[in-house]
């Protein structure tokens, strides 16, 4: 496998995996906190794309007011989503395959009525406009100021969400949900409250991933649905518990759909076409063979154990 | 405006209602019976799909005597119109090449369901089944599609042609599809009823509601379990088959996530747990799949901007989340199981 390429897939699984990293932490809190498998957490991460996708049409705009706007919007999305549909489910203590099946549902509503606005203002394969320039070049890597943006913001992002976790009183009280949800209510915590704060923080986070994502290809209102479950893979790497395991596990499931499936497809001969089977294959082994995942080499106690 | 055939539409939304009503049945008595969240659904139902586009391609020939032409690239266009004169001229050959894709379709699916439900045991909590349930199906679909010669990949395979193709007109050609569907519906029907009224049937829905119980009790879940999915794999296998028939159709693509929520749908707003319920829930989503899709032509052709196709896909979501909120029991709730002696004993205390 010639170097260049190697370089080329390695900087793309910082991109991808920084990417990921930011929505399986999302995918990590609302299992931790909330109990919830969230399938509709994908189509947070394409309503945020599609709302910088609209401020950045209206003009030429600071990619900062672009981040801003695609975090409103997906918190709001994610919200709504909890009020309107989780919180009175919840309430009535259903099984945890009614959340889900709920969770699918939600997805299903806000995928195609993103798809009625993208074809009614005929958004189709467009990306998110932002001045482009190449910051740095040697040999055939390129890089641009996209990458530039996607990847220090993410990682800054989840340091940022990392510490609250771990730092603030906010973060001690979504711990404290995690951990046994009848105790922190007992002690006096703001359950609702907390709540209501967490799925804030995880539908913003995921649409500023969508933000980043527009960045680097065509907004459509598919993303984040292609990209669920490599996201759910790299939360089920970190246990769906561990901060640490969870972000881990989003370089190791980006490392492997691109270093190494141009690896196979150089050496072996493997079809590109099987690329997305890549993050599906490391589910079914982790939950299988090692449900923990990660977890373990980071045992610290801070993390949103159960 | 366009004119609407009423004969043919009826015919249309009863054959798709028996399709509907195997796959519905079929996930009732895995989930609504058993408690087992098969979330793969997709992937019994495309078992079968893919099963008919490798025998029509390769079997078909070899029953009417004639030679196999490779089905993709070049010598595509030429298979597809060997299958069709085929279809249209040899008859027997045609049905025993259903009858073969059935049963191969059929022992497939459940083989695979069979070996799905002892996956259960290994996993650490219970919904884990779901999600591997899930990935599997999608590791499926995009294994297949990958092996460029076995359904052509992307192409996929057309000229699946129904049964009846042979006949002269094309009305009773799917009328009598339409009947065949509606048999083999019947026929899972009252079988499923039969079961979930067996001894058998009370102790899956044991198990549904309580495993340790139901152990405790003596019972051998996890073999009652894996009888349950191979039964329920074999079902939506078949109507897998007469998926792929009424479409023509072989293709990947159609055997996605959204395929498994339509049938999720189908149980949860007719009933979970109840047979009756599950073809409520069939009848009610062929009838909007079909007036979904006139609706969209007719907006479309009035100029409407808004894309009506996307509509349906909105209405199902809303429908799932109207239902899983204010009737979680669908619309025809499963009632409770009564036995005879159960019922002498209501009468004798007179009650």
């Amino acid at each position: 496998m010639p170097t260049a390429l190697l370089v080329t897939s390695v900087v793309n699984t910082i991109q991808i995996g920084s990417l990921y990293a930011l929505m399986a932490l999302g995918i990590t809190l609302t299992f931790s906190v909330i109990r919830l498998p969230n399938f509709a957490h994908a189509e947070y991460v394409t309503v945020g794309a599609f709302a910088a996708l609209i401020v950045s049409l209206s003009g030429e705009v600071n990619p900062l007011v672009i981040m801003t706007a695609a975090f409103v919007v997906g918190a709001l999305a994610a919200l709504v989503s909890h009020l309107a549909v989780f919180k009175p489910l919840e309430g009535r203590n259903v099984s945890l395959y009614t959340l889900i099946l709920s969770s699918f549902a939600v997805g299903l509503i806000l995928r195609y009525i993103l798809f009625m606005i993208a074809d009614y203002f005929d958004l189709f394969d467009t990306r998110i406009r932002i001045p482009l320039q190449i910051i740095y070049r040697e040999g055939a890597l390129i890089l641009t100021n996209v990458f530039a943006w996607v990847a220090p913001t993410s990682i800054v992002l989840v340091i940022l969400l990392t510490t609250l976790l771990n730092g603030t009183p906010l973060g001690r009280e979504m711990r404290a949900l995690a951990n046994n949800i009848g105790l922190a209510r007992v002690i006096g915590i703001p359950v609702e409250r907390v709540k209501n704060y967490t799925w804030v923080l995880v539908g913003g986070l995921a649409g500023v991933a969508g933000a980043l994502w527009g960045l680097q290809t065509a907004v459509s209102p598919l993303m984040g649905w292609v990209a669920i479950l490599s996201v759910f893979a790299a939360a089920i790497l970190g246990g769906l518990s561990s901060f640490s395991g969870t972000i881990l596990g989003a370089y190791v499931v980006a490392f492997s759909e691109n270093t190494v499936m141009l690896f196979l497809n150089f050496n072996f001969g493997v079809d590109l076409a099987y690329k997305p089977a890549i993050p599906f294959f490391i589910i079914i082994v982790v939950l299988l063979i090692r449900p923990q995942g990660f977890t373990e080499l980071f045992n610290r106690g801070r993390d949103l154990q159960r | 405006m366009i004119n609407i055939d009423i004969g043919a539409t009826t015919v249309a939304i009863l054959t798709l209602f028996g399709i509907y009503a195997l796959m519905a049945i079929s996930l009732n008595l895995e989930y609504g019976v058993a408690g087992v969240p098969n979330f793969g659904q997709a992937l019994f139902v495309s078992i079968g799909a893919y099963v008919a586009g490798i025998t029509y391609t390769r079997l078909l020939p070899l029953l009417a005597g004639e030679q196999v032409i490779h089905p993709c690239r070049q010598t595509m266009g030429q298979a597809l119109q060997l299958r069709s004169e085929i279809m249209a001229t040899q008859p027997v050959a045609g049905f025993i090449n259903l009858g073969f894709t059935f049963l191969i379709a059929a022992v497939l699916a459940g083989l695979v369901g069979f070996a799905v439900s002892y996956v259960t045991l290994r996993l650490k909590e219970e919904w884990f089944l779901a999600l591997v349930l899930l990935v599997g199906g999608e590791i499926v679909r995009i294994v297949v599609r990958g092996a460029d010669d076995l359904i052509c990949s992307h192409n996929g395979i057309s000229g699946v042609a129904q049964p009846f193709y042979f006949l002269d007109d094309p009305r009773a050609s799917a009328v009598l599809f339409m009947l065949l569907a509606l048999v083999l519906a019947a026929v899972a029907y009252f079988y499923s009823q039969r079961l979930v009224h067996s001894p058998f049937g009370r102790m899956l829905k044991g198990l549904r509601e309580n495993e340790e119980v139901t152990r405790g009790l003596g019972k051998g879940i996890s073999l009652a379990r894996a009888r349950i999915m191979l039964i329920g794999s074999m079902i939506a296998a078949v109507g897998g088959v007469l998926f792929a028939l009424n479409t023509g159709f072989v293709n990947t693509n159609d055997y996605v996530v959204t395929l498994t929520l339509d049938i999720w749908v189908m149980v949860v707003l007719g009933g979970v747990g109840n047979n009756r319920g599950a073809l409520l829930g069939a009848l009610l989503i062929a009838i909007m799949d079909r007036i979904t899709q006139i609706a969209a032509i007719v907006l479309n052709m009035s100029g409407s901007p808004i894309e009506f196709n996307y509509a349906r896909f909105i209405l199902f979501g809303v429908i799932l989340l109207l239902m899983l909120r204010y009737r979680p029991g669908g619309l025809l709730p499963e009632s409770p199981l009564t036995t005879d002696a159960h019922e002498i004993l209501r009468r004798v205390r007179g009650r």
